[in-house]
């Protein structure tokens, strides 16, 4: 996933990832991304969390615009309930 | 992108010679700690102009999601992995969805597409004038240690296409 958006963003898109394992993250070091406490295969949270998914897609438009320098990584507070 | 395949293709050719008998084995998580990653130090870089209300964003997901029925699923046997994607269109809903990855729980993403593949939401957003445009088509790539086919065949394609549909902002989630 590293490979791919960073050779996106050379080809002129601006990207932004997702992740939740730092050690891998800034070893990959993607150029704009989103950190945050959930678990694998579920980067956006509880599934049926509306709102929660909502908040994490605005986050990432809110950075997406706001995000000045190459390899910013930016942690998210939302805290992980695994559901049942 | 600053990158040398030839050495590349030897460190990987090793690799899956040194990891293959445990690769099959089940220690997917020891061989994968050996992969010789491919990294630049630069890390590139677009800047960012306009506003997301007026723009087209599409989403990218390792998550190995394809349609059920009209897309074969993806390789999950081999220690290369798959390097293709599949297409996925805007219109795809929660029952489309087949998962063909090997080394993730899909229960989470059985129950809610969306926790790895937020198109509703995003739809929403469009709905809402936040996002101009969410785009026609996204893409679904899979487990995948061949990143030579990334590279040279798979990802120059994605790119096309994405341009051909006037993408500007790409989401990528991994699994």
């Amino acid at each position: 996933m590293g490979l791919i958006q960073r050779m996106a963003e050379e080809a002129g898109f601006v990207t932004i990832s997702m992740g939740n394992d730092a050690e891998r993250m800034a070893k990959i070091k993607p150029p704009r991304a989103l950190r945050v406490k959930f678990g694998r295969g579920s980067m956006f949270g509880e599934p049926g969390n509306v709102e929660r998914q909502r908040r994490i897609l605005m986050d990432a438009l809110e950075a997406l615009r706001t995000m000045e320098v190459p390899g910013t990584i930016r942690e998210l507070p939302y805290p992980w309930r695994r559901p049942d | 992108m600053s990158i040398d395949l030839e050495t590349f293709k030897a460190a990987y050719a090793k690799w899956v010679e040194e990891g293959l008998a445990d690769f099959q084995a089940g220690n997917v998580l020891e061989v994968v700690k050996r992969y010789p990653l491919i990294v630049s130090e630069e890390v590139p870089w677009t800047p960012y102009k306009g506003s997301p209300s007026q723009q087209t964003l599409a989403l990218v997901t390792s998550g190995g999601l394809y349609l059920k029925g009209t897309q074969p699923p993806f390789d999950t046997a081999s220690i290369h992995g798959d390097p293709s994607f599949r297409e996925i269109p805007k219109t795809a809903r929660q029952e489309d969805f087949g998962i063909a990855h090997a080394h993730f729980d899909h229960s989470l993403a059985e129950r809610d597409i969306n926790v790895i593949f937020p198109l509703q939401r995003l739809i929403e957003l469009e709905r809402d004038n936040l996002i101009g445009r969410v785009a026609q088509m996204h893409y679904s790539f899979s487990y995948v240690n061949d990143a030579v086919s990334l590279i040279t065949d798979s990802v120059p394609t994605l790119l096309r296409k994405l341009k051909t549909d006037k993408v500007d902002l790409l989401l990528l989630v991994p699994v």
